[in-house]
């Protein structure tokens, strides 16, 4: 067959209203590298049928949902064709006694929220990207999530069930639908953070949380960075139940335009901890971690309603969108105690030439890094960052960048000693490596 | 079809003479044991019904070890069963036929206590207990708690993926292993994970979490630990009619309360549990709800009043709660000895592990006692209902001739029940020896196949804990596959190709 009409071919599974090429397809590249054709299937027997012609005719395909984090791994090899389950987007169950639904990948998290309204529930992830549309698929791929986790896990806690299509056409399902499960291998777990080379993830089952009554932000900020790591401390050492503990550096404090932000000017380094619970313990830990602040020389602001969540949306949205060349989004995993390491790295890039801002998961040791400058700085600043990430026993991914820096740096690091494992699971599920080739493993 | 291990050639005397010589190289003497008496002690673990003779038992010391016996048992096709203290319910632990029993006993060291940045690295022969025993006087503990847990080990936690009374609000064993060291089978020793968050590539861990020792072999576990709560309030409450406790469970996580602890005893068990150990239990209710509330003070005081409402709204006759921490620790005493407890009143008992949606659990324990009339057996009735977890006890007397038989038809029935109502086989007890048959019923080939691709890329060869977990034996023949070898099966011309 001829390479037009292999393409052809696949464009008749999902017709032709449900079909991008040319020129349009562009815009549904991944990490630069452009499609030759977008594929929207409306059900996950045409994902499978699709999956069955591009494993036939050795066509590479990159699945996604909105593509939101298009930037994310290395750029890969080949790609014939992208193929996004947004239409996929019907929540299948949901039975609010049990705290479980199920939805198709395709559906946008937003969506499901709404979905799951007035029920008094929701899927407790917080991502960036969900205003621009970011599904359920996309985030259980990418692991994703945001402040909220140190409370809820992120979707490797959340996601028990899952339904996936392989590279071959075959569809199969793992996990199970009720919250307690061991029979068999823990396949969501391998799925979660996969990012799409193992298989095209077409439905997800989830457990839900209670969607807390009443919420409020304390924010204080602190003389110097070693007061505020010593206020974290106390913190976690504390009764409290916080839903999100963050560490802001002074960079980034300064850039948060929101209202709730206008007094985050005065110290370096700054503090937000959620409290999320019945409004007597909500109003109970506010007054404690006030006074664990104020222990530590420092004045909170309680932040509540629209200013609260403007605050938190822009903390979990400042790495920001697409990528463009001068700057790079990274995430830092290290221990919690290792986080002031990895900020005093970050004073020090501005010598090199790069603007960072940055947001800690203060108790789970995740640090969000936003680095603007040139190329050439911004590979060796991300060098630093990984450096002090990997003595620490961390490591350090590009979530996003240009792609000259992506080759400089590498995006991944050190994978381990578990790499091989991981090469021959993927060629386990994929053999002859057609799903997003070269993007992670 | 017969189980894998069943097709491993008959070795000769001569032959397991120099297997044992080169084992006690790798060991040394006392760290092998192949006297037959002494191999009795490794014939099962708690699912004593099924019992296979190890032909040795290696006691290793260290990773570098069980690479050595790992090498050894890849070079010569032998297969090898890992063991931590022998508590599982599934026969997870049940020998390979003509294999080498890996017992984890002597690896008990607590690596590395870091509470500043809430990590304990454990060998995986520590004692569940013993960790949060090595880190309660800093105010933290270790959530999983299987009943088993002044027994049990953490290797054996995370073979299995235990749960345990708490797991409703903290999660299971998955949730709280951040990275591990693994022995593959072959010998090569990997890291997967650690003790930071959100590691690149495949999530080795997860996978290897609740693989039942068919991955390889687990030397090193990081774990998570976690603050105490502040405050912790348990209620007693008894109702005439089990259906009236299941609701109120259904009721309870509706209202948006999560408690950390959900759990349901019929009449049975509560005669047998307060005669064992005196828990205080009223004997005459007909079932009983214990439900654990903890956290900040304010906020279980919050919640206290709604969780009254609801059992009083689902007709309970009594309401009791815990007034010290001496009463709760009686409380929790009598559901953690429901098992034991169940020996004073019946010679023999089979217990089944399904899991069903919290919403079904009037439905399906209307069809546990069905079965029962049925059968002409009596089932007991203990489970973490929060979770919808069942843990159907089935008694009988293996004197009876044909009655062991009866009780695992039953038990077998109760579980096509839980899958029939969306839920699961096994909620924390593993597939092991004595679920396998029913993964069919939960899992279509699709599925299994999936699971196989993983089980080939750790274990090309099959000879990690064999014949377990998987309904039929599968090869290692996946396209493009650069592991495969010839199974004996196949080459026999009996085992089926995926």
């Amino acid at each position: 067959m001829g390479d037009s009409a292999v393409l052809n071919n696949l464009a008749g599974i999902v017709g032709g209203e449900n079909v991008i090429s040319g020129p349009e397809a562009e815009a549904y590249s991944v990490g630069g590298v452009a499609p030759r054709i977008v594929l929207f299937p409306g059900s996950v027997e045409e994902v499978a049928e699709i999956m069955k012609a591009a494993s036939r005719d050795s066509l590479s395909v990159v699945p996604m949902g909105s593509n939101t984090k298009r930037g994310l791994g290395d750029t890969v090899t080949r790609a014939d064709a992208a193929l996004s389950v947004k239409r996929l987007n019907r929540i299948l169950e949901h039975e609010s006694a049990d705290l479980v639904a199920t939805a198709e990948c395709g559906m946008t998290l937003a969506a499901f929220q709404e979905g799951l309204g007035g029920k008094g529930q929701f899927l407790p992830v917080d991502p960036p990207h969900v205003g621009r549309g970011a599904t359920l698929g996309g985030i259980i791929a990418s692991n994703d999530s945001g402040p909220e986790r140190l409370r809820y896990g992120t979707t490797r806690e959340l996601l028990i069930g899952m339904k996936a299509v392989r590279a071959d056409g075959s569809i199969f399902s793992g996990g199970a639908k009720v919250v307690k499960n061991v029979a068999g291998y823990d396949l969501p777990k391998l799925f979660v953070g996969s990012l799409g080379t193992l298989g095209i993830l077409v439905e997800a089952t989830f457990r839900l949380y209670p969607v807390p009554e009443y919420s409020r932000t304390c924010i204080a900020g602190f003389g110097s960075l070693e007061d505020s790591h010593a206020a974290v401390k106390s913190l976690l050492n504390s009764d409290l139940v916080m839903t999100s503990l963050e560490h802001i550096t002074p960079a980034l404090a300064e850039a948060v335009s929101a209202s709730a932000g206008a007094f985050m000017k005065r110290g370096p380094y700054h503090l937000a901890v959620r409290i999320a619970n019945v409004e007597k313990a909500v109003r109970d830990q506010v007054e404690l971690v006030n006074g664990i602040l104020a222990r530590h020389g420092a004045e909170a602001h309680v932040v509540e309603g629209g200013d609260e969540d403007s605050f938190w949306s822009e903390i979990r949205e400042f790495p920001g969108g697409a990528a463009r060349e001068g700057r790079a989004v990274c995430k830092a995993g290290v221990v919690i105690n290792e986080v002031p390491s990895v900020f005093k790295v970050i004073e020090m890039l501005r010598e090199g030439g790069v603007e960072a801002l940055a947001s800690a998961r203060a108790g789970n040791g995740i640090v969000m890094i936003a680095l603007h400058g040139d190329n050439h700085a911004l590979a060796s600043a991300i060098d630093s960052l990984r450096m002090v990430a990997e003595s620490g026993g961390g490591t350090l991914v590009i979530n996003d960048a240009p792609y000259d820096v992506k080759t400089a740096a590498g995006v991944w690091g050190d994978l381990g000693s578990g790499y091989a494992l991981m090469k021959r699971i993927k060629s386990g599920f994929d053999p002859f490596n057609i799903l997003n080739p070269g993007r992670l493993v | 079809m017969e189980p894998l291990n069943k097709s491993y050639h008959k070795r000769t005397p001569g032959w397991k003479l120099g297997f044992g010589k080169k084992l006690e190289n790798i060991l040394g003497k006392d760290g092998v044991v192949s006297a037959g008496d002494e191999l009795i002690a490794y014939d099962a673990d708690a699912l004593t019904g099924m019992r296979i003779i190890p032909m040795f038992v290696v006691l290793p010391k260290s990773a570098a070890e069980v690479s050595g016996v790992l090498r050894l048992c890849y070079e010569e096709n032998v297969p090898f069963v890992p063991r931590g203290a022998g508590t599982g319910l599934s026969g997870g632990a049940l020998p390979a036929e003509e294999g080498v029993v890996i017992s984890l006993s002597r690896m008990n060291r607590i690596l590395e206590v870091d509470i500043q940045n809430e990590r304990v690295v454990v060998e995986p022969g520590v004692v569940n207990i013993n960790v949060t025993k090595a880190v309660s006087a800093y105010s933290y503990y270790y959530a999983p708690d299987p009943s088993s847990q002044v027994a049990c080990t953490i290797g054996g936690n995370v073979a299995e993926n235990s749960g345990g009374v708490h797991c409703l609000k903290y999660g299971v064993t998955t949730n709280h292993v951040l990275g591990l060291e693994v022995v593959l089978p072959g010998g090569e020793i990997i890291e997967t994970g650690g003790k930071t968050l959100d590691r690149p590539g495949y999530d080795l861990t997860g996978l290897v979490v609740g693989s039942e020792g068919l991955l390889g072999i687990v030397t090193k576990v990081v774990l998570r630990i976690v603050r105490k709560p502040e405050t912790v309030k348990t209620f007693l409450a008894a109702f005439d009619r089990i259906e009236d406790a299941g609701a109120a469970v259904s009721g309870i996580t509706a209202r948006g309360v999560i408690p950390a602890g959900l759990e349901i005893m019929d009449n049975l068990c509560i005669r047998s549990v307060e005669e064992a150990v005196h828990a205080g239990y009223p004997v005459d209710a007909g079932s009983i709800l214990l439900v654990e509330l903890d956290g900040p003070a304010a906020g279980v005081e919050a919640e206290m009043p709604i969780v009254e409402e609801v059992l009083r709204e689902n007709n309970a006759v009594l309401i009791k709660m815990a007034k010290d921490a001496r009463e709760r620790d009686l409380f929790w005493k009598g559901r953690k000895n429901a098992f034991p407890a169940m020996g004073r009143v019946s010679s023999h008992y089979y217990v089944q592990d399904g899991v069903i949606p919290r919403s079904k659990l009037s439905e399906v324990l209307g069809k546990v006692e069905a079965l029962s009339r049925e059968y002409g057996l009596k089932v007991a009735n203990v489970f973490h209902a929060g979770d919808g977890n069942l843990h159907p006890l089935v008694l009988y007397s293996a004197a009876n001739e044909g009655e062991s038989e009866k009780a695992h038809e039953l038990a077998g029935k109760i579980l096509r029940a839980c899958v029939d109502a969306g839920g699961s086989i096994t909620g924390e007890h593993g597939v092991g020896s004595d679920k396998k048959i029913y993964m069919g019923e939960m899992f279509a080939e699709n599925d299994l196949d999936a699971m196989n691709v993983v089980r080939c890329s750790f274990d090309p060869k099959g000879l990690s804990n064999p014949g377990k977990v998987f309904p039929t034996p599968r090869t290692c023949v996946e396209q493009g596959h650069k592991h495969y070898t010839e199974h004996p099966l196949q080459k026999a011309g009996v085992g089926e190709l995926f």
